[in-house]
């Protein structure tokens, strides 16, 4: 257990640009902008022109809807502090991507290779390892950095509403947002595990090509797709990954348009809906879906390949 | 304790065989290497030296039946690591990490590596633990690579062109550290060079290895002790003939002539004797009339 800890130490050390500083740059980013628009630019989140009801500002703004909305209001704040703290997601999937595609093919590409196999750690422990810190502490890297950020924007924003003179308490809906957390995080995993063979397919490719990996990532499939398309007239092979890339959520949730439409109405129903019913659906739909298994077993071949192409590689 | 070093050698190769496609690059060989020696596989490129050295650490898959320090490498060479360790190439060291770092992974992941001794030997170099590797010049590399394997407390060592581009000092500096500091009766080196002027002082064995096959095994002190130069008298060059030399020639106008397995004495009457340096017996072995 020691050797894997320190393959995961050595692994997010490779990869810190991507795991560590890309998120913490883009939630930097996000807060500094957040700081401009608010206090940079003349007062403090000062709504001009906005005489309706008689608010004036960000505190008049949280004060109303405390008074009104009261149900609503943790609820927008916590979707808010998500909204606000997007940037380093839309970042995540192509950190993600390029490490798995980097991870068994630039320490060939440099040679680094056989200074790791000169060291007792066995190949399946190495390739468990460059699976294991994208696709499961990546996430939680990215979630730590996020959940700071979040935290570091409520305190920024608790300070304008207190000087606004606005209910300051409204904006920790910790409750809420601990939860929201938590939800996220499951949510992403059992993604992965629907994206598992496209992960291992990519890692896979990071073991096997000599050069250009990423054409070999995009190629090959696209290459089926189209061979697929023109001689079968089918388009099995495009549909198979786009369900793994996400498209399943259709199935898990696809339902609930037509049963729920007209019930969701402002953000705590929102949130109510994503903090309750998806978790234990999404489960339960995957683990009684033949593609979600069949998807795992292809994965585990790929898995092994690469361990194969690990053990031969110099 | 040396009875058991006979009995277990630490490489057994028999009837060790590779291909890459057409290509033999290893012919059916079969070879023993005890504990408490330092061998040089010595061969042209391509000869098949790297092949053999990459069976015996478990980088490649082979033919036949091979066995080190009683594993079998190609299955097991997260076992044989803790035992052996090896240097492959130059700069084969993460480039990314910094000096530190290595240190640190090595130290986690290596049971017999010993981070006292390590940074004894970093200490006396001028490599800075907090730069990268990347950073270093080429002979700070090395002397990082050799410091971290020194304190490895392995049984075999394994270094394929150690040296490969450094300078004359860094070269001398190497192997004079590997043999006082970090060579006895308990370990086995395997070194390939192209230098065989360099290591053939410190070396105990050697293999020639042509073509996929080991062409010559032997000890070292035999083998130089088999081989004799003479500068062949004025007037004595019928006589020098017969006595059938494996190679002549000539040299400040008198002949030359190399003898193998041909009494001292006898060739002393013939003029000045000298034993041969390592890589003329290659040549000499190689070119055919020395086998």
């Amino acid at each position: 257990m020691n050797i894997f800890k320190a393959l995961i130490m050595r692994e997010i050390l490779d990869g810190k640009n991507g795991y560590i500083r890309v998120p913490i740059i883009l939630a930097a980013v996000t807060i500094v902008l957040l700081l401009l628009s608010s206090i940079g630019f003349g007062k403090a989140i000062h709504f001009d022109g906005m005489e309706k009801e008689g608010i004036e500002s960000l505190g008049d703004a949280i004060a109303m809807a405390s008074e009104k909305e009261g149900d609503e209001l943790p609820s927008a704040v916590t979707l808010g502090y998500w909204a606000m703290t997007v940037l380093p997601w839309i970042a995540f999937p192509f950190v993600v991507f390029f490490s798995l595609l980097g991870s068994l093919y630039e320490e060939r590409r440099d040679r680094s290779i056989l200074f790791w196999k000169s060291m007792p750690t066995a190949d399946w422990q190495e390739v468990s390892a460059k699976l294991f810190v994208p696709i499961i502490v990546a996430p939680l890297i990215f979630l730590a950095v996020v959940i700071a950020a979040q935290i570091v924007i409520a305190f920024l924003l608790s300070i304008i509403v207190l000087f606004q003179g606005g209910p300051m308490l409204e904006m920790w809906p910790l409750g809420l947002m601990i939860q929201t957390w938590f939800a996220g995080l499951t949510m992403y995993y059992v993604h992965a595990l629907w994206a598992l063979p496209l992960f291992a397919w990519v890692s896979l490719v990071s073991a096997y090509a000599n050069r250009m990996p990423f054409l070999w990532v995009v190629l090959a499939p696209a290459i089926l797709i189209a061979v697929e398309g023109i001689f079968f007239e089918t388009h099995r092979i495009g549909k198979w990954i786009s369900i793994h890339m996400g498209g399943w959520m259709d199935g898990a949730f696809g339902h609930y348009d037509k049963v729920n439409t007209g019930h969701i109405d402002g953000p705590r129903d929102v949130l109510a809906f994503l903090l309750g019913r998806p978790q234990l659906d999404a489960l339960a739909f995957s683990l009684g879906s033949l593609h979600f298994w069949v998807g795992l077993m292809i994965a585990g071949g790929f898995i092994y390949a690469t361990i194969e192409m690990r053990k031969r590689a110099i | 304790m040396t009875d058991t070093v006979i009995a277990a050698p630490v490489v057994e190769a028999k009837g060790l065989s590779k291909s890459f496609g057409d290509f033999h690059a290893l012919k059916s060989v079969d070879f023993s290497l005890p504990l408490g020696r330092i061998v040089g596989v010595i061969g042209a490129n391509g000869a098949g030296k790297t092949t053999m050295l990459n069976a015996v650490l478990g980088l490649s898959s082979y033919e036949g039946s091979l066995s080190v320090l009683g594993v079998d490498p190609s299955t097991q060479r997260d076992i044989l690591m803790k035992d052996v360790c090896f240097i492959a190439d130059v700069a084969t060291l993460p480039k990314w990490m910094k000096v530190v770092e290595v240190i640190n992974y090595v130290e986690a992941v290596h049971p017999k590596f010993n981070r006292a001794k390590a940074m004894d030997f970093l200490s006396r170099t001028k490599i800075p633990l907090e730069r990268k590797v990347r950073a270093l010049s080429k002979g700070m590399v090395v002397q990082l690579h050799l410091a971290v394997v020194m304190a490895i407390d392995a049984k075999l060592l394994v270094l394929d062109e150690p040296t490969l581009g450094l300078d004359v000092i860094f070269r001398k500096q190497f192997y004079q550290s590997l043999l006082e500091e970090y060579f006895d009766e308990d370990r086995t080196v395997i070194i390939t060079t192209h230098q065989v002027e360099e290591v053939e002082h410190i070396l105990t064995d050697v293999m020639f290895i042509q073509d996929g096959k080991i062409v010559l095994e032997a000890d070292m002190d035999e083998l130089t002790q088999q081989f004799i130069e003479v500068m062949v008298d004025k007037g004595k060059e019928e006589e020098a003939m017969a006595l059938k030399p494996i190679k002549h020639g000539s040299s400040f106008g008198k002949s030359t002539c190399v003898y193998k397995n041909i009494d001292r004495e006898t060739l002393a009457k013939l003029g000045e004797t000298r034993r041969l340096g390592l890589a003329d017996i290659f040549v000499a072995t190689m070119t055919g009339d020395g086998q």
